[in-house]
């Protein structure tokens, strides 16, 4: 049996097996940039991934940047042809909007549990036409839009969403909670809509495990000291990077939440829960100098004569072409960077005053800012504590998975055939994320070669 | 009559704010040999793919059209999503109207909606006259070769191998373990970075299918992905015991050197003695040594200059290394437990210490081991009464900073080690401006170079740490896997063909090509191509006087009526 492209629920892999009878495929748990990447050369060299996404649709984090530093190419457009690869990947099977239940077995020989979320849709037959979110009534805020965009009930994380299926928010659904409307049953030209949709248990044989879970973000609430999320011209990076981006809801003008006003002054904050072991976190979140460095570029190229601050410790610009990006910011973009911390900021009519230290002058700064983007730590996902409890892999003290060895083993833990991928490790950027993906797909491909 | 698709893609707006993509698709639909067009938002997605393969059904259609952007992004997309459904993918095109219409005429959106109506029209004259073509094959040698022998090369080849693949590592010194058999440490590895390089060194130099050659290098390449012959030699030229191998895959991991402390006379480099590199510093820390080159004395005051020729764009070399911050904090660490009585000074610009545990283990070497930060730059080193003077500006307080220390070390940029830059062009490929290997994508092909079948591991691409190193090996490995997993490799059949009556075996077509594909038939007076090198840039096609070779699906009849098409 070949995996199909569009997550549809089948019976148990019957073809990834190998002579010896024991399974020849891998399970990779995550579909960001990471999975995706070890899913593909995991398949490309002839075995079957079965990419199993918490989410409706592949893509990650990466799915939701608008630009890439240090090149500004458009995060869709190379991002693109690999969602649409994996989906049309004759030895890829998605699994998406399901989690990992239950994993039993050994290297060589796992058996995992995963359990599918009822969509509400029957995805074998939905043609993905759009016509049911086209017409559903009920608008609602957009996660994958970080809450500066909406969605409907009936829903696909983006328009280029692979598998292109939509499903249906029960929590928030007139049918499911009142009986009601009933509209996209009613006008689905295939008839795909079904309400008696049953969450399923899919039972997977594998080799071996990789784990991509990714990062979250530390929640504006818990820093009062940035409004703590109160303040709604206070948004976090992803958030900006939506405004940013072409296909998100403000089709990349750049409105601020408030009064959907262009912002003339953007002060962004830097650190925001990283590098502070007494308030928040200890760790530096490795990414966000890069990311901030970007969104300032990309505010001053989208708003012609707006001003960008950044407040930062250290600015970490490490890697091929950053330094002299995080450079051109300052010299040709005249991004003001301000070495300090901020101390707090405060709603004042229509700006957000920004109170801050410059320790280059040891002046007090003030900036009456139009929107203020925080570059928030980045945290391991929920779900990795979860899977790491259920493997009994350890993490370290702030939830990131150990390798088996930090310098000289990184993508391999302690239970052989369980292997790690991206930042579900710690902090990583794309490149790094690709190179470390690539890596734990090369130990499951040794593994393979011995069953 | 050809039964012709044309298929516009909005990009979301990219192309549709610009270019009128409805005018588009009206445009097509009068043009001769067009039997259906449509436009869509996103024609890569899903949906958009199944847009053309339905049309391709319902409409019988034997060629497409799509307009988008550029071929280079998704021309395989196309190709596929057509193949999948019967047609011919070598009878799909991509007419580029986003980078070569829509995003330079932003400001002429008439012109630009013309000018996409007449590429598409050009493509059209040229899909009608694409032949169905299928792919070549090629078979593929399967055994790689590993330049380098530091933690990278060793990491792939001992993946490739344990994939069940021979590898043939050859290294240019006399012993395995790169840089990393220099350091004393490595920075939170609980004192086991020694035992565990050991421990992977001895098992390359076990492995049955690892042949090691130490003190040897690669002379000679030539071939194509699946299929390279390598030239070795002995580094010294009075050994006399070359050899030459045929291998499918190359991974370089030639690593880095330092830039040579000579070059930073204003930190009194080559000329004060003690003022050191990095390195230097870190055969002390091994020897449990750390004393002054100049008089043998241990040193009680330290000064480590940071960015010594990094981001330094006018006088060195405008990059940051990467790994210097975490090395610097790790030796005043080492040297404060060495040195309890002695006082460590570290001048950076910025501390970047990211990785896990990485920030921690600085404010440690500060708060813990009393070692003072300085931010600012150092501008020069001086002797003064058999001392060293460090000159900088602590940036924090604006004020001068003159510190007095016994031994200077310089942690000086990491540059391409000596020979990359010859091996580069030998194995053609690429270099950035800073002469470290291009990988073939910065964000989603990091361990690929531009030519086919060659990999990039280590720190020849860019400086990394160990545990990135280590992980990126680890990726490279997985791309040869990948590329042995396979009995054949397939190639475009869209290159130079001769037609052997019209040859007259001139030759002149053998110096016009700049992919070393063409060569003149050893007996018969003909010139052949090797598919497999061949572009398809069509230089060959160009200078040959009787029109003998021509472009398979650029035919000369072609160019012509996709010029008439425009005009």
């Amino acid at each position: 049996m070949t995996a199909g492209r569009d997550g549809v629920t089948r019976s148990p892999a019957t073809g990834g097996h190998s002579s010896s009878g024991l399974p020849s495929s891998v399970l990779v748990v995550g579909a960001g940039i990471a999975g995706m990447q070890a899913a593909l050369d995991v398949a490309d060299a002839g075995y079957e991934a079965v990419l199993v996404e918490r989410l409706p649709s592949i893509g990650g984090r990466m799915a939701q940047l608008s630009e890439t530093f240090p090149t500004l190419d458009c995060a869709q457009c190379i991002l693109t042809p690999r969602t649409v690869e994996v989906g049309h990947h004759e030895q890829i099977r998605l699994l998406t909007y399901a989690e990992v239940e239950e994993i039993q077995g050994q290297a060589g020989d796992f058996r995992v549990r995963v359990r599918r979320r009822p969509a509400y849709v029957d995805w074998e037959a939905c043609t993905g036409c759009g016509l049911c979110q086209e017409k559903c009534p009920t608008t609602v805020v957009s996660e994958f839009e970080r809450g500066v965009g909406k969605r409907k009930a009936i829903y696909t994380l983006s328009p280029q969403a692979v598998p292109n299926k939509p499903v249906i928010d029960a929590t928030h659904c007139l049918h499911v909670q009142r009986d009601r409307c009933g509209a996209c049953q009613k006008l689905c030209p295939v008839g795909a809509v079904d309400f008696d949709q049953q969450e399923s248990v899919v039972e997977i044989p594998c080799a071996a495990i990789i784990l991509a879970t990714g990062y979250s973000l530390y929640g504006l609430e818990r820093m009062p000291e940035y409004g703590g999320g109160r303040v709604p011209d206070v948004i976090d990076a992803l958030a900006f990077e939506r405004l940013l981006s072409s296909s998100g809801p403000t089709a990349g003008q750049i409105r601020r939440p408030s009064d959907g006003r262009e912002p003339r002054e953007v002060v962004f904050i830097q650190c925001a829960g990283s590098r502070d072991p007494r308030g928040h976190l200890s760790y530096c979140s490795k990414i966000c100098c890069m990311v901030t460095a970007k969104q300032a570029t990309l505010y001053r190229h989208r708003v012609h004569g707006g001003q960008a601050y950044v407040f930062y410790i250290d600015i970490r610009a490490a890697g091929k072409g950053y330094d002299e990006f995080t450079q051109r910011a300052m010299e040709d973009e005249d991004v003001v960077y301000l070495r300090g911390k901020v101390s707090r900021l405060f709603r004042d009519r229509d700006h957000v005053i920004v109170w801050g230290a410059d320790t280059l002058s040891n002046r007090q700064v003030q900036i009456a800012a139009d929107l203020v983007v925080v570059a928030p730590a980045l945290q391991p996902h929920p779900e990795t504590a979860r899977l790491a409890q259920m493997l009994d892999l350890p993490t370290d003290e702030h939830g990131w998975l150990l390798p088996l060895d930090s310098n000289l083993r990184p993508v391999e833990t302690r239970r052989p055939g369980i292997f790690l991928a991206g930042s579900a490790t710690g902090p990583m950027d794309i490149p790094e994320t690709v190179a470390h993906a690539s890596g734990a797909a090369a130990q499951a491909l040794k593994l393979l070669s011995r069953c | 009559m050809a039964r012709i698709g044309v298929f516009v893609c909005h990009c979301g707006l990219n192309i549709a704010r610009t270019v009128d993509v409805e005018r588009v698709v009206e445009a097509a639909r009068c043009l001769p040999g067009v039997a259906f067009a449509a436009d869509y938002a996103y024609m890569c997605s899903d949906p958009g793919q199944g847009l053309i393969q339905t049309a391709i059904q319902e409409q019988d259609l034997d060629g497409v059209v799509v307009a988008a952007c550029s071929p280079s992004m998704h021309e395989a997309t196309f190709r596929k999503a057509a193949q999948s459904v019967g047609l011919n993918p070598y009878r799909v095109e991509v007419a580029n109207i986003r980078e070569q219409v829509a995003w330079p005429h932003q400001r002429a959106p008439e012109h630009a909606t013309r000018k996409a109506a007449q590429i598409v029209g050009a493509l059209v004259e040229k899909v009608r006259r694409d032949e169905r073509l299928q792919p070549l094959t090629h078979p593929i040698t399967r055994r790689a070769l590993v330049v380098g022998g530091g933690i990278a090369g060793l990491t792939v080849a001992l993946n490739v191998a344990d994939g069940g693949y021979p590898v043939v590592l050859v290294e240019r010194a006399d012993r395995l373990g790169g840089k990393v058999a220099q350091l004393a440490s490595l920075y939170l590895d609980g004192g086991q970075g020694e035992r565990r390089l050991w421990e992977r060194i001895e098992a390359v130099r076990h492995h049955p299918l690892i042949e090691v050659l130490t003190e040897a290098e690669v002379v000679g390449f030539e071939g194509y992905v699946g299929n390279f012959t390598v030239h070795v030699e002995p580094s010294d030229p009075a050994a006399d015991a070359s050899a030459t191998y045929d291998v499918g895959a190359v991974v370089l991991a030639t690593g880095f050197d330092l830039y040579p402390k000579e070059r930073l006379p204003e930190y009194g480099g080559g000329r004060l003695a003690d003022v050191v590199d990095s390195l230097a510093f870190e055969r002390m820390l091994g020897a449990n040594e750390i004393l002054r080159p100049s008089d043998g004395r241990v040193p009680r005051e330290v000064v480590w200059i940071q960015c010594a020729g990094s981001r330094s764009p006018e006088r060195h070399r405008p990059y940051c290394s990467k790994i210097c911050c975490m090395c610097a904090a790790k030796q005043t660490i080492a040297y404060r437990q060495a040195v309890p009585e002695g006082q460590a000074f570290v001048f950076y610009i910025d501390i970047r210490s990211q990785g896990r545990g990485y920030d921690e283990f600085v404010q440690r070497a500060m708060e813990t081991y009393d070692v003072v930060y300085l931010r600012g730059k150092v501008s020069r080193v001086v002797e003064r009464n058999g001392r060293l003077e460090v000159w900088g500006v602590d940036t924090l307080t604006g004020r001068a900073a003159r510190v007095e220390a016994d031994l200077v070390v310089l942690m000086a940029a990491a540059v391409p080690s000596a020979g990359s830059g010859e091996l580069a062009r030998l194995l053609r490929v690429g270099c950035d401006e800073n002469g470290f290997f291009a990988e073939a994508h910065p964000k989603l092909h990091p361990v690929e170079s531009l030519t086919a079948g060659v990999y990039l591991a280590g720190a020849g691409q860019f400086p990394k740490d160990v545990p990135e190193s280590v992980a990126q090996a680890s990726g490279a490995a997985s791309k040869v896997l990948k590329l042995f997993a396979r009995e054949v490799l397939a190639s475009d059949p869209a290159v130079a063909v001769v037609d052997e009556q019209l040859c007259a075996g001139c030759g002149l077509c053998v110096p016009a090509c700049p992919y070393d594909a063409r060569e003149l038939h050893p007996w018969r007076e003909v010139a052949t191509v090797n598919a497999a090198l061949c572009q398809s840039c069509g230089a060959c096609a160009v200078v040959c006087q009787n029109k003998a070779t021509t472009v398979r699906n650029m035919t000369t009849e072609q160019v012509l009526a996709m010029i008439e098409a425009v005009l």
